[in-house]
């Protein structure tokens, strides 16, 4: 028994504990195929569901005739509004406080609307059946763009409102009016711009696009009709919202629900709502007492479950004549589609939008957010960045980039000059928001070193003066500061419950454990850096530690994975729930060690006697105590569950700078250089951060460059395939450089802000703010995305550029 | 999705007999490729159905057509033809065609509104120009055909050509969405070469 003795440094690394770089768990079975997805789930007896879809925007159902549909062999049941108005469920209530139709009632109101739904023996004969079910629409005319929506004389969109002058968040003072929802100031911010020396106003539209994962959404219902009790296998972000979401509809009581979240294929927001498609397979599964799959296609998905963005933005800055800002002003005109869907705590119908302060120092603000009903998918859902976030930052980085122009400054200039200071945190926005921590300044220095910021623009200036040189040189610059981790629960709900999550662990009688969270992975890497943070809290080696989420049956309560919030809240639950651990370990250490819990120091894996490295107790040796001889009075066993509910939000910051070459004769951009720099407080797992940023940047990119959901007047979606809607494979994706700083959040128990959406929020703005600076020299100072080369070589054409 | 097309086609036929089978539906009808005729359902509207093929794909628009006006005196008809097809595509058309006197013959004039939603005008909305050329070119062959038919069978401008006979070789039960692709490759390889192109 003579091993030789670890020093601590081996120890510590062992446990491949927070700042390793520990490989992901996950990707052994996804890299061999062997993910269990939820198309992968088979149970016996089990049929198929189809939806019957409608091809017109905005239409009068006159009649539906299923008869064609039954009499093919092989199909069960076919269900239209009518066969589930008896149960009520033909409507159901939407996280935004409004409702939407499960099937469509009396009315189509988009393209691709679920009217009826079929059920058989395979997937084969469902959609055959689904092209013999015959609807006859009365066609009506279609409202697309969200201003026209508003005129005196629109279409009524929603005739089920009808004569609702009140509506989740206030008044509608219009029939295709859903919200107007404001923060700040609003004669503070108007007395600044009437006193302002400079003032600059833009109107920008924030394209709608779709997060699109990999898989899409589907589900397997499972009623067990002699328990009583419903199973659902569902791609789902938040599964236990879910249950109570479906107790609620169902009337079957919470406990005889279980959810389960299997392996995602990528959430991005467009699996955290409710839709008819789960609603109708769970139903048919009730009715018919047997096991239902439902899985939509590439073009359901992108047509009809949750859209993000297509907020309609005029942002207004008014500063100093030498650059120093006064006051904002934005105005939104945000398309909700038919109806408001929007995933975002309850009491924000426009999310953190109000977040568009951004990390300036600006004395007062004012944004109103005003929702519209068009002939549209609903939706609005957080697309890889927290609650309308997204939108904010584009806005208040084209303005500064805006105002830049107007007064001739440089854009890294003006952004050090309206940065919050260091020594201003915690920083107290126009808007409320108390932004945690920050240090700005360093992390623009750091990236304008590492990139040559000066020879760029040198570069810039050479190529501008020489007509011969074929290509635009741009250069893109973002200081964004986001706001994730929603949230405290004396502000942030959904549908009442509050936005807190959890953590339960145990430690075996050998050391090795168990811990579940109410979070849900959906390609974050959890089962690998949640194991990291128990590591390091309490010294059990990373490659012991189980982690299992989804199931709620199994998992503690919690709201789920979106909004980077599973670090900031989940991974704080996971550090309470370690240190209750750590705790009790100490009294039990005391105990076998036979001193006061006063004279034991903690070191790494072990509570040793102090200034004794010879008496000692690691936390296997403390496991299998707890079990088997504990101190009196204390009852056995090692475990712990915390429910976190965070004191405030965590604002990480990132500084990102994007060289981009035009073609001045085709139009074609060429992505030369991405730097990042992220600081999203304290690194878990540095590898794990690098591919959440890859892929978020990777996401930006598509959607500044190529992603849009293009409607025509008739409402129909002229871009739901992948042959129409950008998806960026290896041969698109530029080369990212990746940096980071590291200002933790004081508020955090292990400092921690949450990082995989910084990437995306942070890179839209900054590959616009590229492409419009290549065309700066000639007066553009804004540009709508998305960059193709077509929109691109228009603009050459527009603007006379020559070859 | 919605397509205006504004075409004229040199017949090289009598405008007398141009007129006699515009004024025909199933005349109409039969020169129309993958296009038929069904039962009268009012005094000026019939059910009608027209059959695309795409590779394995079969597609069958069915609904109705109507004739919203005729006026013999100035050869021109105006009629709107709508459906929908099983698989989430409907349709619509508002179509006026005119037979102009010329000195060598006639040209049929047509402005017509198509409106097309679901899943044609998602796949196929940005070939529809295209397209629609390529069937019209099929269509005035044929009618031009046919029109040639009637002045040799009996040079009476007021006989019927009879809806059951075939109207030429090149009509097919259905629109076969190859030969569309076809047509088009050809017109396309054609206009690289500064051919003008097809329609």
């Amino acid at each position: 028994m003579n091993a030789p003795v670890k020093t601590p440094e081996e120890r510590k690394s062992e446990l491949q504990g927070m700042g390793d770089s520990r490989l992901r768990k996950e990707d052994a079975r996804f890299i061999q195929g062997k993910g269990q997805y939820c198309d992968d789930i088979k149970l016996p007896g089990m049929l198929h569901m189809d939806i019957v879809r409608s091809p017109v925007a905005h239409g009068r159902i006159k009649k539906i005739n299923k008869d064609p549909a039954m009499a093919i062999p092989g199909v069960h049941a076919v269900l239209t509004a009518d066969d589930l108005k008896p149960l009520n469920l033909h409507w159901m209530p939407t996280l935004a406080g409004d409702v939407a139709a499960v099937l469509a009632d009396e009315k189509v109101h988009f393209q691709m609307q679920e009217v009826a739904i079929v059920i058989a023996d395979d997937r084969y004969i469902a959609a055959d059946a689904v092209e013999a079910v015959e609807v006859e629409y009365e066609e009506l005319p279609v409202v697309i763009d969200p201003y026209k929506a508003l005129e005196p004389d629109a279409p009524v969109l929603r005739e089920d409102l009808a004569g609702k002058t009140e509506g989740a968040h206030g008044a509608r003072d219009h029939h295709n009016h859903i919200f107007t929802w404001e923060a700040g100031d609003k004669s503070a911010a108007d007395d600044a711009f009437a006193n302002a020396p400079v003032t600059v106003s833009q109107h920008m539209h924030y394209p709608r696009v779709h997060p699109c994962p990999l898989e899409t959404c589907g589900c397997v219902a499972s009623f067990d009709p002699v328990k009583g009790e419903l199973t659902t296998w569902m791609t789902s972000q938040a599964p236990h919202v879910v249950r109570t979401v479906v107790s609620m509809l169902s009337g079957v009581p919470e406990s005889k629900v279980r959810i389960i979240s299997p392996d995602i294929g990528g959430g991005f927001g467009n699996k955290v709502g409710v839709y008819p498609g789960y609603v109708c397979a769970i139903v048919s599964s009730i009715v018919l007492g047997r096991p239902v799959k439902w899985s939509e296609d590439r073009m359901e998905n992108i047509s009809t479950t949750a859209f993000a963005r297509d907020y309609h933005m005029d942002g207004h800055l008014a500063a100093t004549e030498d650059g120093k800002i006064l006051g904002l002003k934005v105005d939104v005109v945000a398309d909700h589609g038919a109806f408001d869907a929007c995933a975002d705590p309850t009491k924000f119908p426009a999310g953190l939008f109000h977040i568009c302060s951004g990390s300036y120092d600006i004395p007062v603000a004012h944004c109103s957010v005003k929702g519209v009903y068009t002939n549209k998918a609903p939706g609005g859902v957080a697309y890889r960045c927290s609650f309308r976030v997204t939108e904010a930052v584009y806005l208040i980085e084209r303005m500064v980039d805006v105002l830049a122009q107007k007064l001739d400054m440089d854009k890294a200039e003006i952004r050090r000059k309206n940065f919050i200071r260091k020594e201003q945190f915690p920083y107290t926005s126009a808007f409320g928001f108390e932004y945690d921590s920050g240090d700005y300044h360093t992390a623009l220095e750091k990236v304008l070193e590492a990139v040559d910021y000066k020879a760029l623009r040198a570069e810039q200036e050479q190529k501008r003066s020489d007509p011969n040189c074929p290509t635009l040189m741009g250069i893109g610059l973002v200081t964004f500061t986001e706001v994730v981790g929603a949230g405290p629960s004396k502000i942030c709900d959904i549908l009442g419950v509050g936005m807190f999550d959890s953590c339960e662990i145990r430690i075996h009688p050998t050391g090795s454990a168990i811990a579940r969270m109410g979070t849900i992975t959906q390609g974050q890497g959890h089962q690998t850096t949640y194991a990291q943070i128990i590591a390091s809290e309490l010294g059990i080696p990373s490659e012991v530690i189980q982690v299992e989420e989804g199931d709620t049956s199994t998992a503690p309560y919690g709201l789920g994975t979106y909004g980077s919030r599973s670090t900031p809240v989940a991974g704080a639950a996971i550090a309470m729930a370690a240190r209750k651990i750590h705790a009790k370990a100490k009294k039990i250490a005391a105990h076998l060690l036979e001193v006061a819990e006063g004279d034991l120091d903690w070191e790494i894996d072990r509570f040793k006697v102090r200034g004794n490295d010879e008496q000692f107790k690691t936390m296997a040796d403390i496991a299998w105590a707890a079990y088997n001889q504990p101190p009196e009075g204390l009852e056995p066993g090692l475990e712990a569950v915390h429910y976190y509910d965070p004191p405030n939000f965590t604002y990480p910051f990132g500084i990102y700078l994007c060289v981009v070459d035009i073609d001045k004769g085709t139009g074609e951009t060429s992505i030369r250089r991405f730097y990042a720099l992220d600081d999203c407080g304290t690194r878990i797992n540095p590898m794990i951060i690098d591919g959440q940023i890859h892929g978020g940047l990777t996401e930006g990119f598509a959607v500044a460059m190529g992603q849009q959901m293009p409607f025509d007047e008739q409402g129909n979606l002229m871009g739901n395939t992948l042959m129409d809607y950008f998806l960026p494979t290896a041969v698109e994706t530029p080369t990212w450089e990746t940096d980071y700083t590291v200002t933790p959040s004081p508020h955090h128990p292990i400092g921690a802000k949450g990082v995989a959406e910084s990437p995306h929020v942070g890179s839209i703005p900054t590959f616009n703010s590229a492409v419009v600076d290549a065309f700066a020299h000639l007066g553009v100072t804004h540009m709508d995305m998305p960059h193709t080369s077509y929109r691109v070589w228009k603009k050459l054409k527009e603007e006379g550029v020559q070859l | 999705m919605e397509v205006k097309l504004d075409k004229r086609y040199e017949l090289g036929v009598p405008a007398q007999h141009a007129w006699a089978i515009l004024s025909d539906l199933e005349s109409v009808a039969s020169c129309m490729p993958g296009a038929s005729l069904g039962e009268k359902t009012g005094d000026n509207s019939y059910k009608g159905s027209v059959k695309i093929k795409v590779g394995p794909a079969t597609a069958q628009f069915g609904g109705e057509v109507e004739i919203l006006s005729m006026d013999a005196a100035n050869q021109s008809l105006v009629l709107k033809g709508k459906g929908a097809d099983k698989g989430g595509s409907s349709a619509s058309m508002e179509l006026e065609a005119t037979i102009e006197d010329t000195t060598d013959g006639s040209v049929l004039v047509g402005a017509a509104t198509v409106i097309v939603n679901g899943k044609f005008a998602q796949f196929g909305g940005r070939m529809m120009v295209q397209v629609s050329d390529v069937i019209l070119k099929q269509f005035v062959d044929n009618f031009i055909l046919k029109a040639q038919a009637l002045g040799d069978a009996t040079g009476n401008p007021e006989t019927k050509v009879g809806a059951n006979e075939s109207p030429s070789a090149e009509s097919t039960d259905e629109l076969n969405g190859l030969a569309i692709f076809w047509a088009l490759l050809k017109s396309w390889i054609g206009g690289l070469f500064g051919k003008k192109s097809v329609g």
